[in-house]
């Protein structure tokens, strides 16, 4: 485990290092902010860091083991209809734990002073990953190419953004990016993995890569259709 | 100093991380005992994880609420209202060109590339293409907001162009491409880079803080996927040429 701690800490001083001293270079030569606020950003990376170190363990450690296994056996155990509920269950409780869908809807909820509030956000970006993680799995078990799935997905966000207002529109974006977190991907994976192994067709190792690509379109579609909702 | 001690207020972050952790760790402990059934290995492991991963995030996210988000917002006040506003471009760059050079996703992307075109496209290159491909959307996503252009037009072309790429690159690419969106946007872009872009758009004449400072994660997740589809394009090509 200590070995492992490691290895997570390195990688989250890499993702993080880089921008901080850029931060600290343009402190110094153009911005300069008041000393204590640039300490706030000091602390704020430093608890970020560890932070994420911890959480990145504990997932590695906990819940990815079981998240395996579960994508490994449930294919083999389970009907059709009880894969597609826990694909459904699995998107949605990952989604709702995960770090950067959080940090965006804290900042949509500042942003928008309470008007768009975070818990309706992280819902709806909760419930379009839920959605198209059961499709991704249902397609992998009927054999439809992902280029088709993608397509249609695309052409359905273009179509959707014109009647989103527009307001919503660069939220709903961002919601797609911010779902492919350290959290949801590992446990998508797993469960499209082990159901390409063992219900998909010819071509079962890359039917389960595409998995992330779709699910994070769920989320896009989520917020503009919560757009209009609002609107 | 004293102004930093609200690091140490963790009720309001605590509480929210239980309700982020707990249909999580209900669905898994729901699992091991009514279907998984593992050894106690699995759900000593599984305790300690959660313990783990509950104070790693309680850290996380008071960290990114107390520390990054305020002095993001600030820091964009200062770049917003600086007279030189386009200084601001390349800033963008530079931060989406190091932030993406350095991360650990993009370079087991690379690695992962370069195995899929059985070594003829080298893992530097893709390295290096998918750490320009983010520094120009980075920097793109600055001047839109300094221009005051709607996301759309910067985020349709894209879609059409992978689109129309879907049909000509090889199927592996396309996969391991739509996967790959997420590796560039790292815990920084997410939080103290947007959070410097909203703040930036907030105190500009004529833009609106969420119309014109989201939109700039959307940007940065297009650009790997566009790379990598753009590389095994490439990738196609050459071996058809070869056949």
């Amino acid at each position: 485990m200590s070995i492992r701690f490691k290895d997570n800490l390195y990688e989250v001083l890499r993702a993080v290092m880089p921008i901080t001293l850029v931060v600290t270079i343009l402190q110094v030569v153009l911005i300069s902010l008041p000393l204590v606020d640039f300490l706030r950003f000091l602390v704020g990376a430093f608890m970020v860091m560890l932070g994420l170190t911890l959480f990145l363990q504990g997932v590695k450690l906990g819940f990815l083991p079981m998240g395996e296994t579960i994508g490994s056996r449930l294919p083999q155990e389970a009907p059709l209809v009880v894969i597609l509920l826990v694909a459904f269950t699995l998107g949605f409780v990952v989604t709702v734990a995960e770090p950067d869908v959080r940090v965006l809807a804290y900042q949509v909820d500042l942003v928008s002073q309470g008007e768009i509030p975070r818990n309706i956000l992280i819902l709806a970006v909760a419930l379009g990953v839920a959605v198209f993680v059961s499709m991704a799995i249902l397609r992998i078990i009927l054999g439809i190419p992902i280029a088709y799935l993608l397509a249609a997905g695309y052409t359905a966000v273009l179509i959707l953004s014109f009647f989103t207002p527009v307001h919503f529109v660069p939220i709903s974006f961002d919601a797609g990016g911010v779902t492919t977190g350290p959290v949801t991907v590992p446990f998508i994976l797993a469960l499209g993995i082990g159901t390409a192994s063992v219900l998909g067709g010819r071509s079962s190792i890359s039917d389960g890569f595409g998995l992330v690509g779709l699910a994070s379109i769920g989320p896009i579609l989520a917020v503009m259709v919560l757009g209009v909702i609002y609107q | 100093m004293t102004e930093l001690l609200d690091f140490l207020h963790f009720q309001a972050v605590t509480a929210e991380v239980l309700v982020a952790m707990g249909p999580l760790v209900v669905f898994f402990l729901g699992f091991q005992f009514f279907f998984l059934k593992l050894p106690a290995q699995y759900v000593k492991n599984l305790l300690k994880g959660m313990v783990l991963t509950f104070i790693g995030l309680i850290l996380f996210l008071q960290g990114v609420k107390v520390g990054f988000l305020p002095v993001g917002s600030a820091m964009g006040g200062v770049l917003g209202s600086l007279e030189t506003k386009w200084i601001i471009i390349p800033i963008g760059f530079a931060l989406g060109f190091v932030a993406t050079i350095a991360e650990p996703a993009v370079q087991i992307l690379s690695y992962e590339v370069e195995r899929t075109s059985g070594g003829s496209i080298r893992a530097k290159i893709i390295l290096l293409t998918l750490a320009l491909g983010v520094s120009v959307v980075m920097a793109l996503g600055m001047a839109r907001i300094l221009y005051g252009i709607p996301i759309l037009y910067l985020v349709i072309p894209p879609y059409l162009l992978v689109l129309i790429l879907l049909k000509f690159s090889d199927p592996t690419f396309t996969s391991i491409a739509f996967d790959a969106g997420g590796v560039a946007t790292g815990p920084m872009t997410v939080t103290f880079v947007l959070a410097t872009a909203v703040g930036i758009a907030t105190v500009m004449e004529d833009r609106d803080p969420i119309a014109d400072g989201f939109g700039l994660i959307a940007l940065v997740a297009l650009a790997p996927i566009l790379s990598v589809m753009i590389l095994g394009m490439f990738y196609t090509l050459r071996r058809r040429k070869r056949a």
